[in-house]
């Protein structure tokens, strides 16, 4: 780790205190409001902003063989908070892919043509934190 | 594919880079802001250069043939829309680390089930005979012993106590260890000319 960038973790901790709170106060009202929707109770997990968190190419590391930056980071947004809805409630074509996971508690299913979209899906199962990806 | 998002127990953030490696989507997240390839679930370049994510057990399959296994499944609350390419293009690919193996899906349709050793580990790569959009990778090891399977139309067959269980979900159905549950491992699928790229080692199955 560099020296500079223990310096720009300090700098992020010290800034991560007001939106925890802005995020923990939406989350406390986005549970009494949403409850109409099928939610689960996981932890709020901090997003930085990707301007000012460490870049490794950007800020110098050599970029290995054929690595192309194309776009900016989140310039294709990550679903960081998916919401879910019965297998009822949607109407995706029968032989349309999804990707499917199964826990021990529930399962859920992803369309590959939504994640062709946003690549990204930050989620839990079970209660473990999960990445669906594309 | 499915990785578990969390490093020695603590969740993690991971965002978009918006760069390709390999032609293949890289993720930054957002505690180090390290760069990590996606088919490979590590982190290739910044703090935590060499740190690897756990490839979770999913699968690709029709919303049909997953509802109908799952029927309690929820949905991502997204309009969605015809895929454009089918499940018979892809090719399903198993990496142990030390070993990869990826195997056709046509060829995979001709047999029901493999069974395969992958860096050590005894696996069988499966797709169920009665809907054929439906695969699944078991563990092999049950009870202590290694079986071998077989498929038929009433399921996926252990040969050496004739127990019979679901080839997509794994549950014993039938047979003397039918209060049990094959074990998922992880796998993914992929276009079959991309798998070279990252696994320029990999083992190709064609049956």
């Amino acid at each position: 780790m560099t020296s500079r960038h223990d310096g720009a973790t300090v700098a992020h901790s010290r800034r991560m205190w007001v939106p925890v709170l802005v995020l923990v106060s939406v989350a406390i009202i986005g549970g009494v409001i949403g409850s109409s929707v099928l939610r689960e109770a996981n932890p709020v997990l901090v997003r930085a902003d990707p301007n000012e968190t460490y870049d490794p190419v950007r800020d110098g590391e050599p970029a290995p063989d054929g690595f192309r930056q194309l776009l900016a980071r989140d310039q294709i947004a990550p679903v960081y908070e998916p919401i879910f809805t019965s297998a009822s409630q949607v109407d995706w074509p029968p032989d349309m892919l999804v990707i499917g996971v199964s826990g021990t508690s529930e399962s859920k299913a992803y369309p590959v043509t939504h994640l062709n979209q946003r690549e990204m899906v930050l989620d839990y199962i079970d209660g473990e934190p999960i990445l669906v990806s594309w | 594919m499915v990785h578990r998002r969390s490093i020695d127990g603590d969740p993690i953030l991971l965002g978009n880079q918006g760069a390709l490696w390999g032609n293949a989507m890289t993720w930054w997240d957002h505690d180090t802001g390290s760069l990590w390839s996606q088919p490979m679930g590590e982190a290739i370049l910044g703090p935590l250069r060499g740190t690897k994510l756990t490839l979770m057990p999913s699968t690709l399959t029709t919303w049909e043939a997953w509802k109908s296994a799952h029927p309690g499944t929820v949905a991502l609350d997204v309009h969605a829309w015809p895929t454009g390419f089918d499940l018979v293009d892809m090719t399903i690919v198993v990496d142990f680390g030390t070993e990869t193996v990826a195997y056709s899906i046509p060829a995979l349709r001709d047999v029901g089930v493999v069974n395969d050793v992958v860096a050590g580990i005894e696996i069988a790569v499966v797709i169920d005979p009665n809907h054929d959009e439906r695969w699944a990778v078991f563990s092999r090891r049950l009870d202590d012993s290694t079986v071998v399977f077989t498929m038929s139309g009433a399921g996926l067959i252990d040969t050496v106590s004739g127990s019979v269980f679901d080839p997509f979900v794994g549950a014993g159905r039938d047979g003397p260890l039918a209060n049990q549950n094959l074990d998922k491992l992880p796998a993914f699928t992929s276009f079959p000319d991309d798998v070279g790229t990252f696994f320029p080692d990999a083992r190709i199955w064609q049956g």
